[in-house]
């Protein structure tokens, strides 16, 4: 092993990384926030009464789960090229519907899991079954679901690194810039995904934090 | 720009070759990666304190970068430091592996926690030694409770095989994306790729599904 390490390169093009490192944090922020909340309309979907709506929302969660996130960025910026959505906001729309039926998923065997007696209970005592939804079902449901959720986060923080290749400048594509001017393939890799790690370890924090304050509060009520 | 089908039928040979190469890919990768999961998933169970550091940090540290990334280190970063040479698609076929064994690893562990301790202290007590309490009593059920696990791992990696067109090899994803290249109809060929992802994915599932029906133990 004659290799010499220089890990100078990597404060040397700190202001490369630092941009990456906020182009990241944007798209898995952007990402996250597309996918909450299409997980929770198709989610809510699937677990609901109407057949129909059942098997749309089963049918788009099945497809969207089974087809590589690679193929989803391909078809915003290639396959709708036409729409001349700008690299990043392609990025943003394949991660939504991408993780967004993983979310899906999720807060589908949330639901499900909340026993019965609670939807029967809450329609009993005069609420409407949008009430009901939402003060009795999602809470308990968010407490169940709130470790397979953070999950879910971290993996799109790290598949948010797909959208170098739509040559959106994230920290993957900034890895790859280093490399290509300084050789220092090993230490960019290495550096870029510590950084992965320090977004990753921080959102499943908040996720679990957040939630788990939720659940908690919502047994006060109790 | 229509839905012309045409340019697949005009591809369809070097589409075909491509598909097969995925298959290939995370046939492989499906093999080396459950040996890699299981094998550091003892690792960490084991009673030498260092080997159980070890494997901890290797899972933890590859659960927390992207695959992109293992890739490119497998790829481009490590040949320099601990010289040798890769060619794409080895450095795929090990990055994959390399990558998903840290997730089956993980698997492992809720496999293994299913195994009730009192077998392992009977299995013991009754004389065996602890690497044939392993092999006889623990593998066997923690490997038939980690099937729907394993099979999640599964589709996770042939879905993720496609990564590998960005290392330049030609897999399904690659082929079809050179395919564009050279006549560009993106939307039926990114159609053809998704249906064809659904089909192979489903598949894989189900095979999933049927293995757990016939293997599992009842609770």
């Amino acid at each position: 092993m004659r290799y010499r390490f220089e890990w100078g390169v990597l404060w040397q093009y700190r202001r490369a990384l630092l941009h990456g490192f906020l182009l990241t944090l944007g798209l898995s922020v952007a990402g996250l926030a597309g996918a909450i909340a299409l997980g929770i309309l198709l989610g809510t979907g699937s677990a609901g009464e109407r057949r129909w709506l059942r098997i749309a929302c089963g049918g788009y969660v099945e497809l969207c789960r089974s087809v590589p996130l690679l193929v989803h960025m391909y078809f915003w910026y290639l396959g709708l090229s036409a729409l001349k959505v700008p690299g990043f906001w392609c990025a943003v729309l394949a991660l939504t519907f991408y993780s967004g039926a993983f979310v899906a998923e999720v807060v589908r065997s949330g639901i499900q899991s909340v026993p019965q007696g609670q939807w029967a209970a809450g329609l009993a005592s005069g609420l409407t079954r949008r009430q009901t939804l939402h003060s009795i079902v999602y809470p308990q449901a968010a407490r169940i679901v709130a470790p397979s959720l953070a999950g879910i986060f971290s993996q799109l923080i790290k598949d948010s690194s797909l959208a170098s290749v739509i040559s959106v400048a994230e920290l993957t594509f900034q890895a790859g810039a280093i490399e290509g001017v300084t050789f220092r393939t090993f230490e960019a890799y290495v550096g870029v995904s510590l950084l992965y790690l320090v977004i990753v370890s921080t959102i499943s924090q908040i996720t679990l934090f957040l939630f788990h304050r939720r659940a908690v509060d919502m047994t006060a009520y109790v | 720009m229509g839905m012309d089908f045409a340019v697949i039928w005009r591809n369809l040979p070097y589409l075909l070759e491509g598909l097969l190469l995925t298959l290939q890919t995370a046939l492989l990768v499906i093999l080396g990666g459950t040996a890699l999961g299981v094998g550091l998933g003892i690792l960490r169970t084991s009673r030498l304190p260092v080997a159980k550091q070890a494997a901890v940090a290797y899972i933890e540290a590859i659960r927390g970068t992207p695959l992109l990334v293992v890739l490119s280190v497998v790829y481009f970063g490590l040949p320099p430091v601990v010289g040798y040479r890769l060619g794409a698609y080895q450095a795929a076929v090990v990055g994959f592996t390399l990558f998903i064994g840290a997730y089956i690893a993980e698997d492992y562990r809720s496999g293994l926690a299913s195994v009730p301790p009192g077998q392992i202290e009977a299995g013991l007590a009754s004389g065996l030694s602890r690497g044939q309490v392993l092999a006889h009593i623990v593998l066997p059920q923690a490997i038939r409770r980690m099937i729907p696990a394993l099979f999640n791992q599964f589709v996770r990696l042939l879905k993720f095989t496609s990564v590998a067109s960005i290392i330049g090899v030609m897999e399904f994803t690659g082929a079809a994306m050179t395919v564009n290249a050279r006549e560009f109809q993106p939307l039926p060929i990114l159609a053809t790729l998704a249906a064809t992802y659904l089909v192979v994915c489903s598949l894989l599932s189900q095979v999933g599904r049927w293995l757990n029906l016939r293997y599992a133990i009842a609770a």
